[in-house]
């Protein structure tokens, strides 16, 4: 019982890390079109500054964690407003080479200031939780909880407030919505930053329990990719339950079937329901 | 209201709009005539601000609006009403509404008003409110589409094609609305290629052919134009 217990929570928690990365993703794609290849690398700055102002400034965990979605989301407007905004009427494969490029320039970046080694954020919380005959590490049931809230906090957001309703509406019909009066590049701002923050968070909650270094961020985004195609490219739900699926395939994946092809597992998954429903799980709208 | 000095506008090297000048006075019901592909709804994006001019000048009442962005535009009372609606398809009916009120998020006591007397114009969007826009019949989503355009408080409304694809009985009453929106005091600028219907409103109108005005006259002028009656309105 309790090493099943342990089978769900784990995929629990990579699902969590994965959906919040893939939320982002799928925001940007659904409001921009624009495949951010670069997303990885914002979760790995994410991680760096977290890893900074928790280790080398002795910040606390939570303070860490706001500095770091504050300057992830920062970024990540600067990067739509210098380098994918103006490349708004080309064709969509120059903001995958810009996407590309820009991801290649952080990696560089935080490869100078803090070299190719491996980094370690440590556990603001160590305990681990037992009820009855089952026990769950602090930081893990951290994830989840935090992820749920953000999930929660990002719906309420795009749904019930005027700000997060620009969005949606953008999403739904470009010019419709401009001509309302929605300023489409404060929305491609607003998204890009959301974005970032939520890798950005994802990050500093996956950080202590995984290594911190400058290609962290490759594995990550290629699965973030593989939910968002298969949740239907701009669909929130569909990020949600991608990335718990992955999540738990690969958990369960591990332990039942080898732990050497995890990895592989979220691409196998991918092969599999894309041709059984091409169009993905959910179709392909913010919602 | 609303004055077009000489207004190009291309696409690459294909002008579709090659000099426009026209103008709009307070309170008329104008209705701009012409067959497919002769610029019509290039005109109204580019006098809402989504296409940029490539010469020319656009006022609205007396001050200039060229270059302007959207948004402004629509907070200084000129709302464009699309062809093909585009309507935030996967959303309720009230939200759609309330997004044409976006300029004027400060004031949610004035857009809750606005709201009802949308609703009361339209009763059946009331009905339907929090269906989805997207699963509206199509005369019901035009209704829609003119209710986020009221919304916004138009002093100008431009309304690009409102009749295009319902059902005969279903125009009559989008038109009577549009004349009953412009007898409340709101200017009106109707593009139709449905000629003979739309005039019986109009006060005036143009006629526009690739990009150029070709005719301008009365309602009763245009109806008697031989070139007039041959093209749009068929004997
Ligand atoms: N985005 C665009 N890029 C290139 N050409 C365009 C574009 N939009 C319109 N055109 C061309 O400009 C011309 C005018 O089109 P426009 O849509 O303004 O005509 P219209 O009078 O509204 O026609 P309709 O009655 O079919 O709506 C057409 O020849 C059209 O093919
Ligand atoms: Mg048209």
């Amino acid at each position: 019982m309790n090493i099943f217990f342990q089978q769900v929570l784990n995929g629990l928690t990579l699902g969590s890390v994965y959906s919040l990365v893939a939320l982002g993703l799928t925001l940007v794609y659904g409001i921009l079109h624009i495949p951010n290849f670069a997303h990885g690398a914002f979760f790995m700055v994410g991680a760096y500054i977290s890893f900074y102002v928790a280790g080398d400034l002795g910040a606390n965990f939570w303070v860490a964690m706001i500095v770091s979605a504050a300057a992830v989301a920062v970024m990540a407007m600067i990067s739509e407003r210098l380098i994918f905004h103006p490349l708004r009427n080309s064709p969509a494969l120059h903001d995958m080479i810009a996407a590309i490029g820009l991801l290649l320039f952080l990696e560089a970046v935080v490869q100078a200031i803090w070299g190719a080694d491996f980094h370690r954020l440590p556990a603001p919380y160590t305990t681990i939780l037992r009820f009855a005959d089952l026990t769950a590490p602090a930081q893990r049931v951290l994830i989840i909880g935090a992820a749920i809230v953000l999930m929660i906090g990002l719906q309420i957001f795009l749904r019930r407030t005027t700000t997060g309703s620009t969005i949606v509406a953008t999403a739904q019909n470009r010019e419709g919505a401009a001509l309302v009066g929605i300023s489409p590049l404060k929305v491609s701002l607003l998204t890009f930053a959301i974005s970032g923050a939520l890798a950005a968070v994802a990050a500093t909650l996956f950080a202590p329990i995984n290594l911190i270094y400058p290609a962290m961020g490759h594995l990550v985004i290629l699965k973030a990719f593989v939910i968002i195609i298969l949740g239907g490219m701009g669909s929130i739900p569909g990020a949600i339950v991608g990335g718990m699926v992955i999540g738990f395939a690969e958990s369960f994946g591990a332990f039942y079937i080898s732990n050497n092809y995890k990895d592989i597992i979220a691409f196998v998954l991918l092969v599999f329901i894309l041709s059984l429903r091409p169009q993905g799980l959910f179709p392909s709208e913010v919602r | 209201m609303l004055q077009l000095d000489r207004v190009m506008l291309n696409y690459g090297s294909f002008r579709a709009l090659d000099g426009i000048s026209l103008n709009v006075r307070d309170g008329e019901l104008v209705v701009m005539l012409g067959a497919n592909g002769a610029g019509k709804s290039s005109m109204f994006l580019a006098i809402s601000g989504l296409r940029k001019l490539s010469g020319g000048s656009i006022k609205l009442a007396g001050g200039e609006i060229t270059g302007a962005s959207p948004a402004t535009i629509v907070s200084r009372g000129l709302v464009h009403c699309p062809e093909g609606r585009k309507l935030f398809a996967h959303m309720s009916v009230a939200k759609n509404l309330m997004l044409g009120g976006y300029v004027h998020r400060g004031d949610k006591a004035g857009l809750k008003e606005r709201l009802e007397q949308i609703y009361d114009m339209f009763p059946i969007l009331r009905e339907k409110r929090d269906n989805n826009a997207g699963s509206l019949s199509g005369g019901q989503q035009q209704m829609v589409a003119i209710g986020r355009a009221l919304m916004g408080r138009p002093k100008l409304l431009l309304l690009d094609e409102p009749s295009l694809g319902l059902a005969p009985l279903v125009v009559r009453q989008v038109l009577d609305t549009i004349k009953a929106i412009n007898a409340s005091g709101t200017t009106v600028l109707l593009a139709e290629q449905n000629a003979y219907a739309a005039l019986q409103i109009a006060d005036r109108g143009y006629v526009i052919e690739s990009g150029r005005v070709v005719l301008e006259g009365s309602r009763q002028e245009l109806l008697n134009n031989d070139t007039v009656r041959r093209a749009y309105i068929g004997g």
